[in-house]
């Protein structure tokens, strides 16, 4: 679904992203770990196309997103660290406006139950957003993604800064999503989180992905100790 | 998904303080100067008329006297009012709008070429329906519209639009189209009104306006406005920051609407000097005293007249010659007003002429120019009423001196006319001339706010595909 090959980018010839290959079948969560700068928003914004590879290609359900750049982005769905919505606006009409800027549009009552589906209390949809949490906004993203019919998530440290308890709520929006064939690109700083909601984990560093590995093959303490070294110089 | 994310936009400066501010001040001021406006209209418009009736009376109602006392009795004429100058008073405040008709002079308006001559004409004075369009409607849309792409840069939430798969043009298309419904529903319902309501409650009832200038107004500012939306949104789709948006769009505002206007003014004053009233005073006395020419001319048709009739005093001759030389002293004066008058007028023109060219720094002159003129408050409609009442002065010095050259009189005798010569005299009518008239003037300006709006979509075009995610 999701699909790297040889992809580089160099910023003024300082290299963020060097022969990245990749691919992300349907149902599987690939988390990106690593230092900052270690290449994974980097990545995430090649298969969004708001930057030019310097070499090599990503694709999106086959297609190459820089010759489709709208239609590749049809299957897609980004939440960022902290998903932005519109202030003067309730959840709903946030909602209802990405769900219509996808390509979706619903009823009410279709907003309402995607609101209970994320998980987000009875009342909360009529409110501006001004007074959602972080948790909530995060949950609007899911929202998003469930609306738009996504077939692959890209995910910037979505659950960054979340509590455990909205952490682990996030987690299992993700895990329903690629039970149902989702795939899912995840950059994350949270190895706890990598290993409980990803299926394959990716250590990255200056642009290299130095190792990858199946999280049912290894143990919460391996993957730390793994990332860990590969962290030392 | 356009007309979506319009109507997203429009909810949002819906919900926005300083949105429903902006927009009650912006309609305050258009209700205040178009009711201004209407007030200043509809008293002239009724005085000019009560007038111009007036004088037909008084000129109808005068005792038998010899017809040159008429000629110098005179009448006034009046330019009237256009309905559209309720919205743009042009330069009628500066060149008046009476002029007094009599024998032997073509008088001014209260049109004094260059009593200021540091000055042109164009210079912008008092809150007019036109000032608020022509300055702080661009202004409105530059507050709306900076943060188009910049605060939703700012904010984060242009990643997540982008990433949706909408297209940048689509997205500005859309937002534009936020930007003037919105306008739309604040401006176009306020001035329906208040100018629905002034019209009803007013003496002169319904405006029967001019349907063609008003549709190209309303276009011409229409274009006007799309200039300032496509721009700023190109600018904010660049900026590094909303702030700096504002700033440069800010800049923009000021030069388009205060500087450029004053330098043009300036230049084109500086390019075509008119003089000062008392040296075009000096020049039309020193050229109206110098009768030599037509003294001599006198002498030949009087010679003429004296062989033609077989005779050698004028109290003999079959025609009053007083009427002859009184006529040819008026086209003696003819040929040097028209030759003074035309030559300060020429200067205006060309005065206008370069301010046009201003267009090219500033849309607003383009716009300011096309509204004058299809408000009929421009220079050009001044001219055209000025050569119409010159023309209707001829007519009657004319009628006079035809009277008087058939009833010969001997000396000491004195010719009396009565109420049926008064009534020869045609009563003065003023045809406004059509909108296509009023805008063959302004080819520079149309051509000038067409490049603009051209220019205004391709660098949008360019900064939607430079946009910075």
């Amino acid at each position: 679904m999701l699909e790297a090959v040889d992809l580089t980018k160099r910023y003024n010839g300082q290299v963020a992203l060097d022969r990245l290959n990749l691919t992300i079948p349907p149902g599987e969560v690939f988390c990106l770990l690593g230092a900052n700068g270690a290449g994974k928003t980097t990545t995430i914004n090649l298969f969004l196309n708001f930057t030019d590879a310097t070499a090599g290609t990503a694709r999106i359900n086959g297609l190459d997103v820089t010759t489709a750049p709208l239609e590749t982005k049809r299957f897609i769905a980004y939440i960022p660290e902290q998903v932005m919505l519109y202030r003067n606006l309730t959840g709903l009409e946030n909602l209802e406006y990405f769900s219509a800027l996808g390509g979706h549009e619903y009823e009410r009552s279709q907003l309402v139950a995607l609101f209970r589906q994320v998980g987000l209390p009875p009342g909360v949809e009529d409110q501006r957003v001004g007074t959602y949490s972080k948790g909530m906004r995060q949950k609007i993203g899911i929202g998003i993604a469930i609306a738009k019919r996504a077939r692959a998530l890209l995910l910037d440290e979505p659950t960054s800064g979340l509590d455990p308890k909205a952490a682990n709520e996030f987690s299992e929006l993700l895990k329903q999503l690629s039970s149902q064939g989702v795939a899912v690109l995840m950059a994350t700083h949270d190895l706890f989180r990598a290993k409980e909601s990803g299926t394959r984990v990716g250590i990255m560093k200056r642009g290299r992905m130095v190792a990858t590995m199946t999280t049912s093959e290894i143990g919460h303490a391996d993957l730390e100790r793994l990332y860990l070294e590969h962290m030392h110089d | 998904m356009i007309g979506r994310i319009a109507r997203k936009e429009m909810t949002e400066m819906f919900r926005d303080g300083r949105f429903q501010l902006a927009s009650a001040v912006v309609v305050i001021l258009l209700l205040a100067s178009l009711g201004a406006g209407w007030k200043h209209y509809s008293d002239l418009k009724t005085q000019h008329e009560t007038a111009q009736r007036a004088e037909r009376v008084n000129w109808l109602g005068q005792e038998r006297k010899n017809p040159h006392q008429g000629a110098h009795y005179g009448v006034y004429a009046f330019k009237p009012k256009s309905q559209l100058s309720m919205v743009d008073t042009g330069v009628d405040p500066y060149v008046g709008v009476a002029v007094y008709l009599e024998a032997h002079k073509q008088n001014e308006f209260k049109f004094r070429p260059a009593q200021d001559a540091s000055t042109s004409i164009q210079r912008f004075g008092e809150l007019t329906a036109a000032v608020v369009l022509q300055i702080l409607i661009p202004l409105l849309i530059i507050l709306l519209t900076f943060s188009a792409f910049a605060g939703e840069r700012e904010q984060g939430t242009l990643r997540q639009v982008l990433s949706l798969g909408v297209g940048r043009g689509r997205l500005a298309t859309g937002k534009a189209l936020g930007v003037a419904g919105a306008m739309s529903v604040v401006l176009v319902p306020a001035t329906l009104v208040g100018v629905g309501t002034l019209s009803l409650t007013s003496m002169t009832g319904l405006l029967a306006v001019d349907v063609s200038r008003t549709l190209l107004m309303v276009a011409a500012y229409g274009l006007y406005f799309l200039v300032f939306l496509a721009l700023s949104l190109a600018v904010s789709a660049v900026s590094a920051s909303s702030r700096l948006a504002l700033v440069a769009l800010l800049a923009f505002w000021m030069v388009n609407g205060l500087i450029a206007t004053r330098a043009f003014s300036d230049l084109a004053g500086y390019l075509h000097p008119t003089p000062s009233e008392v040296e075009f005073d000096t020049a039309l006395q020193r050229d109206l005293a110098d009768t030599k020419a037509l003294n001599a001319k006198l002498d030949v048709i009087k010679v003429g007249l004296f062989q033609k009739y077989g005779t050698s005093t004028l109290d003999e001759l079959p025609v009053n010659f007083r009427a002859i030389s009184l006529q040819e002293a008026e086209e003696h004066g003819y040929a040097v007003f028209e030759k003074h008058f035309g030559d300060v007028f020429d200067r205006f023109e060309g005065q206008n002429a370069v301010y046009q060219w201003g267009g090219v720094v500033s849309p607003l002159i383009a716009v300011r120019s096309i509204s004058m003129g299809l408000a009929g408050t421009d220079f050009a409609h001044h001219r055209h009423f000025t050569v119409a009442a010159e023309s209707y002065r001829r007519t009657i010095i004319r009628s006079m001196n035809d009277d008087i050259l058939v009833h010969p009189t001997k000396a000491g005798e004195e010719y009396l006319a009565g109420s049926e010569l008064w009534r020869r005299v045609p009563e003065f009518q003023y045809v406004e001339p059509d909108a296509s008239w009023a805008l063959s003037h302004y080819t520079t300006s149309l051509s000038l706010l067409g490049a603009w709006l051209v220019a205004a979509a391709f660098v949008l075009s360019v900064a939607l595909r430079r946009i910075n995610v």
